[in-house]
């Protein structure tokens, strides 16, 4: 039978620039996935504003994602990877039980904050332990980068009229087929 | 570090879950691929095999094999797949309602005869799927459309009742602890026997505040963190009495030597018979001298 080791968890004292990358590149691909997702269900129930809110994440996240892919292909080409996306757990990607049948797009956009300032204090929490200076700088970089991200939400919390979200049972949802 | 022989998103099917937005079972699926990533095993040595109820449609959602059979009668289903196959891992979904009321009398069963099964059941406490009736595990008092004035039923204690059948391996985990629960659900299908994961999975449609998620992420207590000694079956039982006052996640008992599985055991008897076996034409002779 075959059986593989329990997945390591990340050791960041000594985590290369190279592994800090891919690392970085699977937390926006984790964030992109999870955005699809949760797009697709509230299609399925019914909640076209904050679906659509979520398919644009999904399209900002891609975007981050490759932006970095690039990066790491400009300093370490083809090397192997070395980190896994079971290492991380939900690191920008907002949880399953942050979302509702008949959220409103006020309710996503602020899912999204959360989820923005939730990846910040994951690399505040982990530059505590890194060591390697490029990495540092990586981290930092991208600490940074949630700030703005999260600036930008809140730009378009700001556009949005004041909510008035209905409550989880005002609206009942009918059995969806599949 | 070597290449993963298998990726969690080698175990996600092209079906996509059709569970209320915010339900729990989502974090529960994710956990499931995860923990059979860092398992190995590929799809088509795996079957997930279950009953009817909202989390009893995981088996759509995998690569692995599956069968979403009739209510509460996954366990004597899954008996026979391994039975059939010992070599496929069989992992068993479902609710609360499906594994402890109407399939609730063949736990005794699995449980005995230690066929090497991972029994996880989402449990909600609540009949979510037929929109919000009693289940088995719902708490006294709690109002649904089966029991507007309060219910006046004790909730069965699915972790007293696994333990006091003799399962070598119980725990409970919830979503709200995504890394802790899929340690749990690797834990308990690398465990050599019958072993069984209560997840607290709310209901987002039909469940109490106090049972979602975000409740969840303020009372639970690791068993860890209490000093409890997963090898000692009294003081696991002890804490399993506080099954719903308090959220208790880990490992509540696992076996330090566990007994030799049923399915070993076939194995044993069928090399003993088979020694003992006649050739064709023996048992040929033997007729026809009769």
């Amino acid at each position: 039978m075959t059986r593989q080791q329990q997945t390591p968890s990340i050791d960041f004292t000594i985590l290369t620039l190279k592994d800090a990358l891919d690392l970085a590149v699977l937390i926006e691909e984790e964030a992109r996935d999870r955005y699809e997702e949760l797009s697709a269900q509230l299609v399925l129930h019914r909640t076209p504003g904050a679906a659509a809110f979520f398919a644009k994440m999904v399209r900002i996240e891609e975007l981050h994602r490759k932006q970095l892919i690039e990066q790491r292909h400009k300093a370490f080409g083809d090397a192997p990877v070395g980190v896994r996306r079971e290492m991380i757990f939900d690191v920008e990607a907002p949880g399953y039980d942050e979302v509702r049948m008949n959220m409103t797009t006020r309710q996503a956009l602020e899912t999204a904050l959360k989820s923005e300032e939730k990846a910040h204090a994951f690399f505040v929490s982990v530059l505590h332990n890194v060591q390697n200076p490029e990495v540092r700088k990586l981290f930092e970089e991208l600490r940074d980068e949630e700030v703005e991200h999260q600036e930008l939400v809140k730009a378009e919390l700001a556009k949005l009229p004041p909510g008035d979200p209905l409550e989880r049972f005002d609206v009942g949802d009918g059995p969806a087929p599949q | 570090m070597n290449a993963p022989l298998f990726q969690a998103k080698d175990y996600k099917s092209e079906l996509k879950p059709i569970w209320c937005p915010g339900c729990g079972d989502f974090g529960v699926l994710q956990g499931l691929y995860r923990a059979l990533s860092a398992i190995g095993r590929p799809p088509h040595e795996v079957a997930f095999i279950s009953g009817i109820g909202c989390s009893s449609r995981i088996p759509g959602y995998t690569t692995a094999y599956g069968f979403n059979t009739v209510h509460g009668r996954s366990l004597p289903i899954a008996q026979g797949v391994k039975l059939a196959n010992p070599e496929l891992l069989v992992v068993i979904a479902g609710g609360d309602g499906d594994g402890f009321s109407i399939g609730g009398g063949h736990v005794a069963h699995a449980v005995r005869r230690n066929i090497d099964l991972t029994y996880l059941v989402m449990d909600n406490q609540v009949y979510g799927l037929t929109k919000g009736q009693l289940s088995p595990t719902s708490p006294k008092g709690l109002e649904t459309v089966t029991s507007p004035l309060g219910s006046l039923e004790d909730p069965i204690n699915p972790l007293l009742y696994m333990l006091a059948y003799g399962a070598g391996f119980v725990a409970q985990a919830t979503p709200a602890d995504m890394p802790g629960m899929s340690a749990l659900i690797e834990e308990a299908i690398r465990y050599p026997g019958f072993s069984f994961v209560n997840i607290q999975s709310p209901c987002v449609t039909f469940g109490e505040d106090e049972q979602q998620l975000k409740a969840h992420k303020g009372k639970m207590k690791t068993l860890a963190s209490l000093g409890h000694d997963s090898t000692n079956q009294l003081a696991a039982m002890d804490l399993a009495r506080a099954y719903g006052k308090e959220l208790y996640t880990g490992v509540f008992y696992k076996n330090p030597n566990p007994p030799p599985t049923y399915e070993s055991l076939v194995k044993l008897r069928q090399a003993e018979q088979s020694k003992k076996a006649r050739a064709r034409h023996q048992i040929l002779e033997a007729y026809l001298q009769k």
